[in-house]
């Protein structure tokens, strides 16, 4: 009895903590806040600046270094850095998702894409659309920068696409929505992502018609355009990441 | 206001909720205004001293940021606080920002984000209309409401003002406040107007309102019979219907 009072009166937020600090890591490596390879403050520093107990930090690091996204080196220069999951094998990862589940995610994902681009289109207002060019001119010039690829390069596109939907979420007053598109690419824009690196010159072309034909839709103030077009954007590369789910299995 | 009946006492209430909005508004720039005194006085005396400043400089800041993020006192609007520097200002960190943002109910925490824009897409800071705007000169900026992803997560208000050494600029003093903290401050005062009114920035975006024809976040593209009132120097309008003789 005396225990089961204990656990009532137990701190409830623990728990809630550590998956806060890996949501809020996840998210900004996700989102390319923190960038592949960088290094992580100290484990003493980030657990100061987030707020959070060392204890805390640590179990998340430790959940973080599970799914790939942090790397801890021991010895001389040693510490946490940051890895982004497209430098993961895409088999592997892939394998990690049932294709249900990608329906699901990709469901979801493109409920939320395609209802920001409807309110950015019905509520933009100039300084929304600013930063959507922005991100877009920059996409594309990068892409037209050289036909090679390199990894470089594929990271910035990939930062500047993961940019370019949360400006269209914001650009909607949603603060709801903006959080949500922010989680779902944790979720599914690495992946994403992975998906459009096969065939690669192709897809990012098509890609980048797709950003354009969204911007038009939302500067025309053509909700249910921008809405069907933000949907197909997302459902497009979901059905293709489920192809090669289906093809991993056959072998 | 030539155009509203001086008898009315509704030409009353728009000027008292315009002074609410100007109050409130004041409040936050006054805290502004001594964050860009101390942050001024830091830089200006290790620059004496012979040297470039670093950004370990910036730390003594902190207690004055603290006390503007107490919730017994403006803590209850501000929900972020801090010092953005120009690229360059410091030594040994081309971006920083020295921000702070409450954590109710613990003490303040400091925001962590990568901003050099050779590795992070968000971002270079000197895009955002409260960084450009007071290197523009203007002394008073709100950038928003706007969701603002990069600190609060939420839908937000961006005060700033900048500041200089020795004529120079050197960088933002600047703090967010959630637009439901702003609305709940001016609300009461709109809600004493007999008519539908509404405040909302240079650009026309909705930040509060008494009418659920334009709510926060909405775009108000101007409508006849509605009349724009300017709020001092602030880039705020508050729009308010002709018709101010108590039938709404």
């Amino acid at each position: 009895m005396e225990s089961a009072r204990l656990a009532v009166f137990a701190p409830v937020d623990s728990t809630a903590r550590v998956e806060a600090v890996v949501r809020r890591l996840t998210d900004a490596i996700s989102l390319g806040l923190l960038a592949d390879g960088e290094q992580l403050p100290s484990e003493a520093e980030l657990a100061a600046r987030l707020g959070v107990s060392t204890v805390t930090l640590r179990e998340a690091l430790m959940a973080l270094r599970q799914q790939g996204m942090v790397e801890t080196r021991r010895g001389r220069g040693g510490g946490s850095f940051v890895r982004l999951p497209s430098g993961l094998d895409p088999g592997a990862l892939l394998r990690g998702y049932a294709a249900e589940e990608l329906r699901d995610l990709g469901d979801h994902y493109a409920a939320i894409a395609g209802a920001a681009a409807r309110l950015a289109a019905q509520r933009a207002l100039p300084s929304d659309l600013a930063p959507l060019l922005r991100s877009m001119n920059e996409m594309n010039e990068l892409a037209g920068t050289t036909g090679t690829t390199g990894a470089e390069q594929d990271g910035r596109l990939r930062r500047l696409e993961g940019r370019f939907h949360v400006e269209i979420a914001a650009a909607s007053q949603s603060a709801r929505l903006t959080q949500e598109e922010i989680r779902l690419q944790a979720d599914i824009g690495g992946l994403l992502w992975l998906s459009r690196d096969e065939h690669h010159e192709m897809a990012k072309r098509h890609l980048l018609d797709q950003h354009r034909a969204i911007v038009e839709a939302i500067l025309a103030g053509a909700g249910d355009q921008a809405r069907e077009l933000a949907e197909r954007h997302v459902l497009d590369a979901v059905d293709h990441l489920i192809e090669l789910r289906l093809r991993l299995q056959e072998e | 206001m030539t155009d509203l009946r001086a008898e009315s006492p509704a030409v009353d209430r728009v000027d008292a909720a315009a002074h609410r909005v100007a109050e409130v508004a004041g409040e936050v720039f006054a805290s502004l205004r001594g964050v860009r005194a101390a942050t001024a006085t830091a830089v200006a005396s290790v620059r004496r001293s012979g040297r470039a400043p670093v950004a370990a400089d910036l730390a003594p800041l902190r207690p004055l940021l603290w006390s503007r993020l107490d919730p017994g006192r403006l803590g209850a609007l501000i929900a972020g606080i801090g010092f953005i520097a120009a690229p360059g200002l410091l030594a040994d960190a081309a971006w920083y920002l020295e921000w702070w943002q409450e954590n109710p109910p613990g003490r303040p925490v400091q925001l962590l984000r990568d901003l050099d824009p050779a590795s992070s897409a968000f971002y270079d800071y000197t895009h955002w209309d409260w960084y450009t705007g007071p290197l523009a000169g203007a002394e008073h900026t709100i950038c928003g409401p706007y969701v603002d992803y990069l600190c609060t997560d939420e839908y937000s208000l961006t005060l700033s003002v900048p500041v200089t050494v020795a004529g120079a600029f050197v960088g933002v003093a600047a703090a967010d406040v959630f637009v439901r903290r702003f609305e709940a401050a001016v609300d009461p005062a709109l809600r004493e107007i007999p008519a539908p009114a509404l405040l909302t920035n240079a650009e026309g975006r909705v930040v509060a309102s008494n009418t659920a024809r334009w709510i926060a976040g909405s775009a108000y593209r101007g409508a006849p019979g509605f009349t724009a009132h300017p709020i001092g120097d602030l880039p705020f309008a508050l729009v308010a219907a002709d018709v101010l003789s108590g039938e709404r």
